[in-house]
C-alpha cells in the first residue's frame, strides 16, 4: 500500500479544565497510490485530526503511519514530502501570487528558471496567468482557492492534503471548483486524501469514502456503495436521508427474506445469510424507496406535509403510526399533489431496500 | 451502534495531575529552543518581578533588627499618628477617583469628537492628544507651575494675579490633579476611541428604526455598549494615578499622597521599613484594580476588540452637540500646546518669573554638567529595549502558541511589573540587590545544573556525578577570587578556555568548536582588559578642557566596559546553555568530563564576587527599565501574533520549510510591525521613567528622570524644562525613525492585511 495508516490512536493531553480528549480511537486504512479518498463525518469526529495526522502537524499517540513502504510517524511534516490546502488557504500576506506559490519550491533552492517554469504550468493548469504579481489580498476567494491549491501542487507531493479547501466558498463556486480539483486530480493522478463535512463533496470527488464518527471508521466504500449499502444507522442516516423501519425476520428462501414490517408481508432480496428467523431487523427505506398511489398499494398512508421543489415533492407520511419521508421525482407522477390529510396507497421499491441487523 | 468513542477520562487525583503536567513539560521540551526561551523568561520573571515584590512586602513586617514588627501598620490606627496617616490613605482615594473619572470623561470627549463629529484637523487633534503618553511625566506639571504658578506667565503676567499667603494656587489637590487628568487622558482616549470605532452602527440604527430619539439612543444603546470601556478605562487611570510620583512631588504642595510619602520615608528618613508598609497600602488598592481589569472588566466586553473596525460610522449630525465636542476638545487641546510650549520657553528663559529675557545659559549648562545624565539614560534605555522586546515575544508566543500549565502565572507575571506603582518595584530592587540574595542564587543554580545534567545524561548515576563532581570543582574555583582577585579568576577560567580550545582546533581538528572556545577565553580576559582600553580614552577626555565632549567621552569609556564586566551570575546563565549544545555532540568519557567542565565553569561564576549584588552597577537599572515596559511588548506582540493564523506556519512547513526557515521568512516579517512598535514603546518608557529607578541612580550612574527631580528641588526650574524638553525630542526621534522605517519596510508589501490568514 502506499500510504498506510496502522491502528492509529490520537488522545490530546487536557487543557485549561478540559479533560483528555480521544480523537482518533485506533483507526486503519490503506490508500493506494493516485487513488482520492475523502474522509466525511460531522465536526468533531476525528477526520482533521486524522488528516494532521498524515501531515505531521500532529503525532500518533499509538499505532503508525507509513508512506511507500516507510514508517513516517516521526517525520516532521517538512520532511514528508506532501503538500496541504488548508480551509483558511494560509496564503502568506507578505507575499504576492508568484512568491506564495514558488515558496516550496524556494525552500529547495531550486534554479530560478526552473521555478519559473514549474511555476507557470502549474498556474496555466489552474487558469491563474497573469496574476502572478498581485497581492493575497487583491484577489477573489476563488483566486485565493486557487493559489492555495497551486502552491500545493507545484510541490508534486506524494500525497496531497486538503482540509476542506471549498467550505469558504460560495454555492456555484464550490461546484465549480468541485470538478476542477477532481480534473486536476485525475490529469495528474496525483493521490489525495480530502477531509469534508459536505457529503456531495464526498461522493463526487472521490475513489472512496471514509465516513467517521466520533473518532473511528464507520465505513469505506465507494460513493455508491457508501448509498446503497450503508454498514450502519449511522451512515445511513449520514449519508443522504434514510427511513428506519423496524421489521421481523418470517422467513428464509433462495437468497429472499420474508419480512414483517409495520403490520405487511415484504419480501426483499438478501445474498448474505447472516439473518436468522423471528430476530428483529431494520430496513433502510431511502425516501426515494416510497411509491405513493392515489389508491392500492401495500400500506395506507396518510399525508402529513408536502412540499413543491419543482424538480420533485416532499412528502411527510404517516403509517401505521411511524413518518417516513418520501419523495417523489417521477415527471410523470409530480405534476398532481396529494395535500395533507389525503390518505393515499404506499408501497416500497422492495428490491431496494437495504437491510440492517437489530432494531 | 458504537458509543465507547469519544471516551474522556476524568481529571483523577493529585498524580495524575502531576503526571499530566510532567508530560506537558515533556512536550515542550522536546524543542529545545523553546524550552531554554521559557525557562529564561521564568527566571528573568522571579528575580526580577517576584521577588523584589515579595521583599516590598516581607520587609514592611520586620524592623531593622530583623524582628516582626507591625508599628508602621499600626500607625494607621492610632490616635497620635493615625489621623493623619488615614488623611493621606483618603486623599491619595480622592486623587485617584478624581483623575480617574476626569480623565475618562476628557478622553471619551476626545474619542467621541474623532470619531463622530468631524473635526477639522483630525490628525494633530490624534496626535496631541497622544503627546503626553511620550512625555516625562512631572513634564506637565513643570510646565503647569511655570504658566500658573505663583509667579506663572499667564498667572502672573498675563492675568497680574497675586497669591497672598493662603489664598488658593495651582499647588495642592486641585492643581495635582488638572495635570494628573491631562497626563493620563491619553490611555482613556485610546481605548474609547478602539470602542467608539467598533461600535457596531447596526445596533442603533436598529434603535431609530424602532423611533427612539438621539439622546435615547445614546442613554440606551450607545453608553451602555461603551461601559466596558468606559470601567475599563476608570480602572486603569485610578491605577496610574495612584502609582504616578512625578505630578505629586512637584505640584501636591501640602497635600500629601501615599506615593509621594513612600519616596520621602526613603529619601529624607531613609526608613526603608516604614517605606515597605507604605507600600503595601498603595499595592492592595493597586492590586484589586489590576485582577479586576483582567478577570472581570475584560471578559465583560459586548464589542470584540479584536475583529476590523465596522465600515460606516454615524457622524453627528446635530451641529449644537458636534460643535459643543469640537469646542471642547479644541480647547484642551490648546491646554496642551500651551504646557508644552511653557516648557521649551521655560528651558530659554534667565530666570522664571523675574525676568523672561531668552537665554541659552541652561541648555548650555544641561549640555556640559547633563550630559553625562542624557547619555547614560540613552544608553542604559537602548540596552534595555532588545531585552525587554525580546522577553516580551517569547512570553507572547509562548502565551499564544503552546499550551502548559503555569501559562497564567507567566501571563500575569509578565504584566504585573509594569503594572504596579514604579515605586515599589524600586525599593524591592535595593532590598532584593542590595546584598546577594543567596536563596535566590542558590535556587538558580539547583536548577540551571539540573537542566545541564538532565539533558546530557540518561542515567541518575551520571548525572549525580556531573552535578557533584562539577559543583565542588566549580565552588573550588570560586574560592579562588580570594587569592587571585575576580579579575585573576577570570584570567585563569580565560586562559583555561584559550588552552582547551587550542586543543580542540589543532589537537581534534574540531576547528569551529575550538574557536568557540577561543572566543569564550578571549572574553574573560576583556573583563580585565577592558579597562585597559577603557582607561586612555578617559585619560584623553581629561586633557580635554570641561566641557561637552569631555564628559561625552569621558561616558563613553565607561560605556565600552559595560558588555565585558556583566555581573558573573548573567555569564554563568548564559554558558549553561551554551554548554549543553557544545557538550552533547561528545560520547563516553569526553562527554563526561566536558560536562564536569561545562558545569565547573559556571558554578564558579555564579558564587564568585558578591552574586546578584546589583544595585550600583548599571544592570540593576537595565533590569528595571526591562521590567517595567515588558507589558507593552508583551501586549504587542500577542496582538501581532493573535493575528496570524497558526496554518500559515504549518502551510510553510508542509512545504519543507523547516522551523528555523519558517520563522524567518514568514513569522518575522508578519510580527515585524510589532516588534518594531514594541521597541519603540519599550524605549519610550525607559526613557520616561521615574519611579522605578529613582532609588537605583547612584554617583556612576545617573538618570535624566532623576536629575530634573534634583534639579527643581534646587530650585533649577528652566534647567529641569531643558531636560524635560531634551527627552521629548528623543523620543520624537524615536517615533519618527519607527514611522520612518515601517513606511520604508512596509512599502514593498503593500499594506499587509495581516488577517488575510484567519
Amino acid at each position: 500500500m502506499f500510504l498506510s495508516l496502522k491502528n492509529l490512536v490520537k488522545i490530546f493531553p487536557p487543557r485549561g479544565g478540559s479533560t483528555e480528549v480521544l480523537a482518533v480511537n485506533d483507526i486503519s486504512l490503506e490508500i493506494t497510490k493516485g487513488e482520492m479518498v475523502t474522509l466525511l463525518g460531522p465536526s468533531g469526529c476525528g477526520k482533521t485530526t486524522t488528516l494532521r495526522l498524515i501531515a505531521g502537524f500532529e503525532f500518533p499517540t499509538q499505532g503508525s503511519i507509513s508512506l511507500d513502504g516507510q514508517r513516517i510517524n516521526e517525520l516532521p511534516p517538512h520532511q514528508r514530502n506532501m503538500s496541504m490546502v488548508f480551509q483558511s488557504y494560509a496564503i502568506f500576506p507578505h507575499l504576492n501570487v508568484f512568491e506564495n506559490i514558488a515558496y516550496g519550491l524556494n525552500v529547495q533552492h531550486l534554479a530560478q528558471s526552473e521555478i519559473k517554469r514549474r511555476v507557470g504550468k502549474v498556474m496555466a493548469l489552474v487558469e491563474l496567468e497573469g496574476l502572478e504579481k498581485r497581492a493575497p489580498n487583491q484577489l477573489s476567494g476563488g483566486q485565493q482557492q486557487r493559489v492555495a491549491l497551486s502552491r500545493a501542487l507545484v510541490m508534486e507531493p506524494k500525497v496531497l492534503l486538503m482540509d476542506e479547501p471549498l467550505s469558504n466558498l460560495d454555492a456555484k463556486l464550490r461546484e465549480q471548483m468541485r470538478t476542477e480539483i477532481r480534473r486536476i486530480q485525475q490529469t495528474l493522478g496525483i493521490t489525495s486524501v480530502y477531509v469534508t463535512h459536505d457529503q456531495i463533496e464526498a461522493m463526487t470527488l472521490s475513489d472512496r469514502v471514509v465516513i467517521m464518527n466520533h473518532g473511528i471508521i464507520e465505513q469505506v466504500a465507494p460513493p455508491q456503495e457508501v448509498y446503497r449499502y450503508p454498514r450502519s444507522r449511522f451512515v445511513a442516516d449520514f449519508i443522504g436521508r434514510a427511513n428506519f423501519v423496524t421489521g421481523v425476520v418470517k422467513g428464509i428462501e433462495k437468497g429472499i427474506l420474508s419480512l414483517e414490517a409495520l403490520g405487511q408481508r415484504l419480501h426483499v432480496p438478501q445474498e448474505e445469510e447472516r439473518y436468522a428467523l423471528d430476530r428483529p431487523i431494520t430496513l433502510v427505506v431511502r425516501p426515494e424507496m416510497v411509491r405513493l398511489h392515489e389508491q392500492g398499494g401495500t400500506y395506507t398512508a396518510t399525508v402529513r406535509q408536502a412540499a413543491y421543489l419543482g424538480d420533485r415533492i416532499d412528502y411527510q407520511v404517516e403509517i401505521e403510526g411511524q413518518l417516513l419521508d418520501v419523495v417523489e421525482s417521477d415527471p410523470t407522477r409530480s405534476a398532481r399533489i396529494y395535500p395533507a390529510g389525503t390518505k393515499v396507497g404506499a408501497s416500497f421499491y422492495e428490491s431496494c431496500i437495504h437491510l440492517l441487523p437489530g432494531e | 451502534m458504537k458509543e465507547k468513542s469519544l471516551a474522556t477520562k476524568k481529571t483523577g487525583p493529585l498524580k495524575q495531575i502531576l503526571q499530566r503536567r510532567y508530560r506537558e513539560f515533556v512536550l515542550i521540551a522536546q524543542d529545545p529552543v523553546l524550552f531554554i526561551s521559557l525557562m529564561l523568561c521564568s527566571i528573568f520573571l522571579l528575580v526580577f518581578i517576584f521577588y523584589p515584590i515579595f521583599q516590598t512586602i516581607s520587609n514592611g513586617f520586620f524592623n531593622p533588627t530583623g524582628q516582626f514588627d507591625l508599628t508602621y501598620f499600626i500607625r494607621f490606627f492610632d490616635d497620635y499618628y493615625g489621623p493623619q496617616a488615614r488623611l493621606v490613605f483618603r486623599n491619595t482615594m480622592t486623587m485617584g477617583l478624581l483623575t480617574a473619572f476626569g480623565g475618562t470623561f476628557l478622553g471619551f470627549i476626545f474619542a467621541y469628537t474623532l470619531v463622530r463629529c468631524d473635526i477639522p484637523g483630525r490628525r494633530w487633534v490624534h496626535i496631541l492628544a497622544l503627546l503626553p503618553t511620550v512625555s516625562p511625566p512631572f513634564a506637565l506639571s513643570l510646565s503647569t507651575i511655570l504658566l500658573f504658578g505663583r509667579n506663572g506667565l499667564i498667572t502672573r503676567k498675563v492675568l497680574g494675579m497675586s497669591f497672598p499667603v493662603g489664598s488658593n494656587d495651582i499647588y495642592g489637590m486641585d492643581g495635582l490633579v488638572a495635570v494628573q487628568v491631562i497626563t493620563f487622558f491619553s490611555a482613556a482616549y485610546l481605548m474609547l476611541r478602539a470602542m467608539l470605532e467598533r461600535l457596531d452602527p447596526a445596533m442603533e440604527e436598529a434603535a431609530a428604526s424602532m423611533g427612539a430619539g438621539r439622546f435615547h439612543i445614546f442613554r440606551t444603546v450607545t453608553l451602555p455598549l461603551l461601559i466596558p470601556g468606559i470601567g475599563g478605562s476608570i480602572l486603569l487611570l485610578f491605577v496610574e494615578s495612584l502609582a504616578d510620583l512625578g505630578n505629586p512631588l512637584f505640584i501636591s504642595g501640602n497635600v500629601m499622597v501615599l506615593s509621594a510619602q513612600i519616596f520621602l520615608a526613603i529619601s529624607g528618613e531613609y526608613n526603608y521599613q516604614k517605606a515597605s508598609t507604605l507600600a503595601l497600602v498603595l499595592l492592595i488598592p493597586t492590586l484589586i484594580v489590576f485582577l479586576v481589569q483582567r478577570y472581570y472588566v475584560s471578559r465583560r466586553s459586548y464589542i470584540s476588540v479584536t475583529g476590523k473596525p465596522t465600515g460606516g460610522q454615524h457622524k453627528e449630525s446635530n451641529p449644537w452637540i458636534r460643535w459643543t465636542f469640537i469646542g471642547v476638545t479644541y480647547l484642551a487641546c490648546l491646554l496642551v500646546v500651551t504646557l508644552y510650549l511653557g516648557i521649551i520657553v521655560g528651558s530659554f528663559s534667565t530666570a522664571w518669573g523675574a525676568d523672561f529675557t531668552p537665554t541659552l545659559m541652561w541648555w548650555r549648562l544641561m549640555v556640559t554638567r547633563g550630559i553625562e545624565a542624557i547619555l547614560d539614560t540613552t544608553f542604559l534605555s537602548v540596552l534595555a529595549t532588545p531585552i525587554a522586546v525580546l522577553i516580551g515575544m517569547v512570553v507572547a508566543f509562548l502565551v499564544v502558541r503552546k499550551k502548559f500549565s503555569g501559562k497564567d502565572v507567566l501571563d500575569f507575571g509578565s504584566n504585573l511589573g509594569g503594572a504596579i506603582p514604579g515605586t515599589i518595584l524600586g525599593i524591592g530592587f535595593v532590598l532584593a540587590f542590595s546584598t546577594p540574595p543567596m536563596l535566590i542564587v542558590i535556587l538558580l543554580y539547583l536548577v540551571l545544573s539540573i537542566f545541564l545534567v538532565r539533558s546530557l545524561f540518561d542515567k541518575p548515576r551520571e548525572q549525580l556525578i556531573v552535578l557533584a563532581l562539577g559543583s565542588v570543582l566549580g565552588i573550588g574555583l570560586s574560592f579562588l577570587d580570594g587569592p587571585l582577585g575576580l579579575r585573576g579568576l577570570y584570567y585563569l577560567l580565560g586562559g583555561l578556555s584559550i588552552a582547551l580550545g587550542l586543543y580542540f582546533h589543532w589537537g581534534r581538528e574540531l576547528k569551529q568548536r575550538g574557536q568557540l572556545l577561543l572566543l569564550l577565553g578571549g572574553y574573560f580576559f576583556a573583563y580585565d582588559l577592558s579597562d585597559y582600553l577603557a582607561m586612555p580614552i578617559a585619560t584623553l577626555s581629561r586633557t580635554i578642557s570641561g566641557g561637552f565632549w569631555s564628559n561625552a567621552i569621558y561616558q563613553f569609556a565607561t560605556y565600552i566596559k559595560v558588555p565585558f564586566q556583566l555581573p558573573p551570575i548573567f555569564l554563568a546563565t548564559g554558558l549553561i546553555f551554551g554548554g549543553i549544545f557544545f557538550v552533547k555532540p561528545e560520547k563516553d568519557n569526553w562527554r563526561l568530563a566536558l560536562a564536569i567542565g561545562a558545569l565547573a565553569i559556571p558554578c564558579a561564576l555564579t558564587f564568585t564576587d558578591a552574586p546578584l549584588a546589583l544595585v550600583g552597577s548599571p544592570f540593576i537599572i537595565i533590569a528595571a527599565y526591562a521590567v517595567r515596559s515588558l507589558p507593552a511588548s508583551v501586549r504587542a506582540g500577542i496582538a501581532a501574533l493573535q493575528q496570524i493564523d497558526p496554518t500559515i506556519e504549518e502551510a510553510s512547513s508542509i512545504l519543507g520549510a523547516d522551523a528555523q526557515y519558517t520563522f524567518r521568512k514568514v513569522t518575522l516579517p508578519l510580527i515585524l510591525p510589532a516588534l518594531l512598535s514594541g521597541l519603540i514603546f519599550s524605549f519610550t518608557r525607559h526613557m520616561t521613567s521615574v519611579s522605578a529607578i529613582i532609588f537605583l541612580v547612584n554617583a556612576r550612574w545617573r538618570i535624566v528622570t532623576a536629575a530634573i527631580l534634583s534639579e527643581w528641588e534646587q530650585g533649577g526650574i528652566s534647567i529641569a524644562a531643558a531636560y524635560s524638553t531634551t527627552i521629548i525630542i528623543f523620543v520624537l526621534i524615536a517615533i519618527g525613525l519607527l514611522y520612518f522605517v515601517t513606511n520604508k519596510l512596509l512599502k514593498d508589501q503593500g499594506s499587509v492585511d495581516i488577517t488575510i490568514g484567519a
